[in-house]
């Protein structure tokens, strides 16, 4: 197994990063954390050739010690840095105290290693449909921020998927930190669906944030992964859900919406059928966990 | 608890100073901190690393190959194709040679070997690959075993029209006569999937030539096997060919036989003069397979109204890939030893192996039986359930007994699977789970299984025997070497052949080295497969031992001027066993009794060896499935299923074996985990998947293929052996391990039905599968039935 030959920088600040990014074009990619474009990048033996070759340039941002930061801001909320490792994110008192929904996401993803190495920002950017992070996230209404040499710009998460694989970060941008708002929320989780229990890609994942008061849903967001080219928001289950008294029926009625809001592919891991179905039963048990957990 | 006490060992009650204790492993402090080399760590000097061009394409004719790109690359320093190599064709079951060490006229499975470059580095290697140009004309392919036989299909190699690898019928007794008076019959289709045995470590090759000598570091589960096949292929004396097996991570029948690593590397190192080292990385490993066949099993079974069998059935299709590889033993191995367990006197058993265009299967752990185990034993709670029979007692009902002979002539000695399965009851309280129900959607299944305790016969045919062994004493009796050709994979077979070794000689198991798997310092063993080795290797270990023992007594004796069969030695101190006296005939250590024998004598050196008694029937195919002797074991589980998502929670596993004596009682503990954790990983997880229309296979790699982990095994285990001494065999040991796969996914299947009493007939037996079932009964739909394929339109026999 081995890497092609690449070039590689890794710049000392973030000005000089975005520099090198306008300079370079598209023949740069931002490296942070590396477990999933070096991987991919790498020549196991003829028979499996290199699924995404890799840029003639990698833009290591390791040396960015701002933006590996997990903390509280007022006014502002809870700010992650793009290169928060998985483990970071696990480990984050802070996190741990205001959103444990984010942590236990975080535990679920792939195995001990990846989560030392991996990147909040390179598991955004990466943006493959079954990704752990955004859907709990985005219940959470995050928002990211772009910076270039052309400044910066900040938006919710949920914009930032455009496709499998896709984003709206140009080559220029790179995604430097996820801000979690002060939420009204009152609870929140994630539930992943995988083969087996560790080192799975989702076969569908539900993240749902509530709020509730007197057992009555004033605000719900759901958000399902692994089910869509992006992860998605069932907005119809959430309109439903709002206004109304926590049963048994409503929470399994809004299972059933969700599950036709999305829009699932058949491959090895599951046929579209089963994810439809996940997506109903796992939305039903996230929102039951949230509601009687009472914390986000 | 055995009916013939008087066989039984008088000596079994005593005190062992070394066997029956767990004995740390020999090797573990090199494996644990890394000193251990594996083949793919060993560098030589000037080595170079080789790489093989395989087919893009499932079928194809190759109509040219032109290398000259490739061999002007800097650093490229030999390109061989199959002009460069020799044609004979090889295999590692003799009467089926197919396989070429390059592709001469057509490629037959995506991956099949085609061209080879030895490089300065492996990145060359890469690039000199992409260089070679390969004209193909692609053929329509075979991909569907089932129809792998119909009439038109194209053909894959044509000396076997009609695809048909293999081919069996062999009945005994009068089964139409049992059919015809049975209470009940019933039949069940069942099917499996593809598998792979998925090792740790890579396969890795590094050849070398000195003159006309050949040495090969392999990763090999068998140095004999080799050192033969290669010196065949090559035309060379076996004394020419020099096999070395650095430590293994894992083999579980993945690496019996020999590859394009050690035949291509072989043929580069020749031409280039230096070593290469040609190695698989994970997706090769997926390629190159030998892993577990898939197949489609009927089963038709005759009972009388107690559940007893009186007949059965078995019709069974497999998928073998593109080269018979260990198939044809896999084929004969699916049928023979599913009368191990239950006692019947009319079998009938056919069986088809096709050729398609997917990557060769061969042997994995449980060889051939664990998915036909898996059908039979979901079959039988079929039947149990349709008489309203306890599962339990279906099987009491039928289980074999000592001394017995199976149908199909298999001697059984020693046997203790009714004892087996009453204390599975008992550990998993199954009597009163029956009696007083379990918690909605959890459920308990139950499920024996039997294997080899070794081969009764080699795989190509030959008297050698089947293991011999070696000891030296170091010459002031410090230490011993055992001199052998075993194969420890990992399951610990070093350890109980040093433990064996000092049991006989009254030595200490902490002052014993091993020197095992170089075909030129130890004598020939036939290595690790069909759980031979603590049998039949310990066989002579005990021997060389009691060789040494006898020559130490004998010195001693002369030293403390008693009768040497007064003497005998424990713990590496001689001592009289009538003459106990406070000055007198004092107890020698084996230091100075050896010392003594080498500065007299010269080395002190024992040797031993082991044969197996002839076994089995006359009748074709009779050889396989003999053994000297017989395992048996049963597991339980008890599962739950959540009804919405299909996904299944294994609340409680039990395993009791019928192993013989034990060795190391810690090592059997470990085979039996490894063998749930590899069944349960089939039952529910593995699968190789390839794309229908090309045969290119879809995961291979460890993200894509899904194995269990740690957090993926059940929480409680509990593993007993039974009492049991087995007399053809040295301190009545037997096999324990690989045989433990085989009721493996039979009890998990069974667990589930008794959960949610859904049907389910094929494996893996996937969250989704359940779930769909569970669907399927809600709404009042029929299950999916799985259909048996037709005969292959060319067979020579179909079955009535």
């Amino acid at each position: 197994m081995y890497i092609p030959d690449f070039e590689y920088y890794a710049p000392d600040s973030l000005d000089e990063a975005c520099q090198m990014l306008a300079q370079f074009g598209g023949r740069a990619k931002v490296l942070a954390g590396g477990t999933d474009i070096l991987p991919k990048a790498k020549t196991f033996s003829p028979i499996a050739p290199p699924q995404t070759p890799l840029p003639e340039i990698l833009v290591s941002l390791k040396n960015l010690e701002e933006l590996k930061k997990i903390e509280y801001v007022p006014g502002k909320g809870v700010v992650i840095g793009a290169l928060a490792t998985h483990n970071d994110l696990v480990n984050s008192e802070l996190l741990n105290k205001k959103y444990m929904s984010i942590s236990e996401a975080a535990h679920q993803m792939a195995n001990n290693q990846v989560r030392n190495r991996g990147t909040v920002g390179g598991n955004l950017i990466n943006a493959v449909p079954s990704a752990d992070l955004p859907p709990i996230l985005i219940a959470l209404n995050a928002s990211i921020k772009l910076v270039s040499v052309d400044g910066e710009r900040v938006l919710p998460l949920e914009e930032l998927f455009l496709d499998v694989c896709v984003t709206c970060c140009t080559e220029k941008e790179i995604l430097t930190e996820v801000v979690i708002p002060d939420q009204k929320m009152t609870g929140s989780n994630y539930i992943k669906f995988g083969a087996r229990r560790s080192g799975a890609l989702a076969i569908a994942g539900v993240a749902v944030a509530v709020e509730v008061e007197n057992n009555v849903i004033k605000d719900a967001r759901i958000v399902a992964g692994a089910v869509a080219p992006t992860p998605i928001r069932t907005k119809k289950a959430e309109d439903f859900l709002k206004g109304k008294e926590v049963t048994a029926e409503l929470l399994e009625e809004a299972g059933v919406i969700a599950s036709g809001e999305c829009k699932p592919i058949t491959d090895i891991r599951g046929s579209a059928e089963y994810r439809t179905n996940l997506v109903r039963v796992l939305t039903k048990r996230a929102l039951r966990k949230a509601i009687d957990q009472g914390h986000v | 608890m055995s009916l013939l006490p008087e066989y039984r060992d008088p000596s079994k009650k005593k005190e062992y100073a070394v066997i029956g204790k767990s004995k740390p492993k020999i090797d573990g402090p090199e494996k644990v901190t890394g000193a251990a080399k594996y083949c793919g760590d060993l560098k030589f000097p000037n080595m170079l690393y080789g790489k093989m061009l395989t087919s893009p394409y499932a079928h194809a004719k190759i109509l040219s190959i032109d290398t000259s790109e490739a061999e002007k690359i800097p650093g490229v320093k030999a390109v061989i194709t199959h002009k460069d190599v020799p044609s004979k064709k090889y295999g590692i079951s003799p009467a089926r040679w197919d396989e070429n060490c390059l592709c001469i006229d057509k490629v037959r499975y995506v991956g099949d070997k085609v061209a080879a470059v030895a490089c300065v580095d492996e990145e060359t290697c890469y690039k000199a690959l992409a260089a070679i140009k390969v004209e193909y004309e692609p053929l329509p392919a075979v991909l569907d075993y089932r129809h792998a036989g119909d009439e038109g299909m194209p053909n894959i190699h044509e000396e076997y029209p009609g695809n048909i690898n293999t081919e069996i019928h062999q009945e005994f007794g009068d089964l139409k006569k049992a059919f015809e008076e049975a209470y009940y019959v019933r039949k069940d289709v069942f099917q499996g999937q593809r598998a792979y045995q998925s090792p740790i470590e890579a396969h890795c090759a590094i050849s070398m030539w000195n003159g006309n000598k050949l040495t090969i570091y392999s990763t090999t589960q068998s140095t004999h096997y080799f050192q033969y096949y290669i010196a065949r292929e090559f035309d060379l004396k076996m004394g020419d060919v020099r096999i070395i097996k650095p430590y293994i991570g894992g083999g579980f029948g993945g690496k019996l036989e020999p590859t394009g690593l050690e035949f291509n590397g072989a043929v580069l190192a020749k031409i280039t003069g230096r070593p290469v080292k040609m190695f698989y990385d994970r997706a090769d490993m997926f390629y190159h397979n030998r892993g577990r066949h898939q197949g489609t099993y009927e089963l038709t079974t005759a009972v009388d109204k107690n559940g007893k069998i009186l007949g059965v059935h078995a019709n069974f299709i497999l998928d073998g890939g593109a080269y018979t590889s260990l198939g044809i033993a896999t084929a004969y191995y699916a049928g023979a030893l599913l009368p191990l367990t239950y006692e019947f006197d009319n079998y009938k058993f056919d069986m088809y192996r096709m050729y398609t265009n997917l990557p060769a299967c061969g042997a994995q752990r449980g060889h051939g039986a664990p998915q036909p185990k898996y059908a039979f034993e979901s079959h039988l709670d079929n039947i149990a359930r349709d008489l309203g029979i306890d599962p339990l007692e279906i099987r009491l009902v039928n289980a074999r007994k000592p001394y017995t002979t199976t149908v199909n002539s298999f001697d059984i000695q020693s046997c203790e699977l009714k004892a087996c399965l009453e204390r599975v009851a008992e550990l998993s309280d199954w009597r009163k789970k029956k009696k007083e129900g379990m918690p909605k959607n959890t459920g308990i299944g139950i499920a024996t299984g039997a294997f080899v305790s070794g081969a009764g016969y080699p795989i190509y045919r030959n008297d050698w025997p089947d293991a011999s062994c070696m000891i030296r004493m170091n010459e002031d009796g410090t230490s011993a070497t055992v001199y052998n050709t075993t194969v420890d994979l990992g399951q610990g077979s070093d350890t109980v052949i040093c433990q064996m070794a000092a049991e006989a000689m009254g030595y200490r198991y902490e002052n014993m080295r091993i020197i095992s798997g170089d075909t030129e310092a130890g004598p020939m063993d036939f290595g690790a497969y069909s759980s031979r080795q603590t049998l039949m290797s310990g066989w002579a270990a005990k021997r060389a031992g009691e060789d040494i023992k006898r020559q130490v007594l004998n010195m001693a004796a002369a030293m403390m001027g008693l009768p040497p069969d007064d003497l005998d030695a424990r713990d590496g101190i001689i001592f009289s066993k009538s003459h106990h006296h406070p000055t007198k005939w004092q107890p020698l250590t084996y230091e100075e009794v050896v010392s003594q024998y080498c500065k007299l004598y010269g080395p002190l050196i024992g040797k031993g060896m082991y044969k197996v008694h002839a076994t089995g029937g006359t009748f074709k195919g009779a050889a396989v499935g003999t053994s000297p002797a017989y395992s048996f074991c049963v597991q339980a589980a008890e599962v739950k299923v959540d009804e919405e998502t299909g996904e299944i929670e294994v609340l409680a596993f039990y395993d009791v074996h019928d192993c013989g004596q034990p060795i190391n009682p810690m090592l059997i503990k470990g085979q039996v985990h490894g063998a749930l954790y590899m069944g349960m990983a089939e039952t529910y997880w593995e699968e190789v998947h390839f794309d229908p229309k090309t045969g290119v296979c879809l995961n291979p790699t460890l993200g894509g293929y899904l194995l269990p982990t740690a957090l993926d095994m059940p929480k409680i285990i509990k593993n007993e052996i039974v009492d049991s001494y087995e007399i053809v065999a040295p301190w009545g040991v037997k096999e324990v391990g690989e045989g433990s796969t085989n009721p493996t996914m039979g009890c998990f299947r069974n667990a589930i039905v008794d959960a949610v009493g859904v049907t389910i007939n094929s494996t893996p037996i996937t969250y989704e599968k359940v779930w769909r079932a569970l669907k399927d009964k809600k709404e009042g739909k029929q299950p999916a039935e799985i259909k048996m394929p037709p005969p292959p339109a060319n067979a020579a026999v179909k079955p009535y």
